[in-house]
């Protein structure tokens, strides 16, 4: 059953799966380095701080319900060591436009050394948030 | 002209991924162990899902992913109509792939199935549906029977997540 042709059928899935795996990390990691050059969009965050950059939307609901509260609670528990941008997609279309955000919420987490750690489509509750925190 | 509406209902996207992934496992078989005729079921079953106006595949997910706890329902506010005529360009595809097979085009075939497993795939892992996509832009051109406009706040294509 497992003859050579079905063994070289098997390594072409493989490479084309690897294929499309090495298309996914690339288009992360393009995100990854424009994300660095959009860092001066935001405003000047403390020293030695994690930023969180959140885009919303007035009409957003799991953004009111769920993402709001955990940011609020993460905010609480890290004090300064958590600096929060949070911006109106509706308002600031260009930054979303930029930033690449295509639904909301959408969250980016940036390392204290301006590097993007993690990007969150959709709702990251705050246990996630803190593991992206302290799990680099 | 035709009228744009948003009329969300309640869509389990689970069942979509259920059937997706169904899609992905079989289209893969098919290709490894050579057998054309595995692709051509996955055709006929999509074809009879898109008569049918519900994920082909959607008895496995309500009989075996569902039981089993592989797949919980995830409902969310979206239309129904993107994902149905995503189905239906996945059916086109998978025919015309599996007919291309059945005729010796092997290169072709093959072609077509990936191409469906690649955007299978794009939805399952990446919750983009590209046949939703298409679907959108074709209301923007205002082509008939395509009425239906995104979830607010979400990129045509996009699964509207933890919409509540």
């Amino acid at each position: 059953m497992f003859n050579a042709d079905v063994l070289t059928r098997a390594a072409i899935a493989l490479a084309i799966s690897l294929g499309c795996l090495g298309v996914y990390l690339f288009y992360n990691w393009t995100l990854e380095f424009r994300t660095r050059h959009l860092l001066a969009d935001l405003d000047p965050k403390p020293p030695d701080a994690f930023t969180l950059v959140y885009f919303t939307t007035p009409t957003c609901v799991p953004c009111k319900t769920v993402q709001r509260p955990a940011i609020q609670k993460l905010r609480q528990m890290l004090g300064t060591a958590l600096h929060v941008v949070e911006i109106d997609a509706t308002e600031r279309p260009d930054l979303a436009d930029r930033w690449g955000v295509m639904s909301v919420p959408t969250t980016f987490l940036i390392d204290p050394r301006g590097k993007l750690r993690h990007v969150n489509h959709g709702v990251a509750r705050a246990e996630k948030l803190l593991m992206q925190i302290h799990g680099g | 002209m035709t009228t744009q509406t948003q009329n969300l209902q309640k869509v389990d996207h689970n069942a979509l991924k259920a059937n997706q992934l169904t899609i992905i496992t079989i289209n893969l078989l098919a290709f490894i162990f050579n057998f054309p005729i595995l692709a051509a079921i996955v055709a006929v079953v999509m074809g009879l899902g898109s008569l049918l106006k519900v994920p082909g595949f959607l008895p496995l997910y309500r009989y075996f992913y569902k039981p089993l706890g592989l797949l919980k329902p995830d409902v969310l506010d979206d239309n129904p109509e993107p994902h149905r005529f995503a189905q239906f360009l996945g059916f086109i595809f998978m025919t015309g792939g599996s007919v291309a097979l059945f005729l010796g085009a092997s290169a072709l075939g093959w072609g077509l199935v990936w191409l469906v497993i690649v955007l299978a795939a794009l939805n399952a892992f990446g919750g983009f549906c590209v046949g939703c996509a298409v679907y959108y832009w074709l209301v923007r051109l205002n082509v008939p029977g395509f009425a239906k406009i995104p979830p607010a706040g979400f990129f045509p294509g996009m699964k509207p997540k933890a919409r509540v």
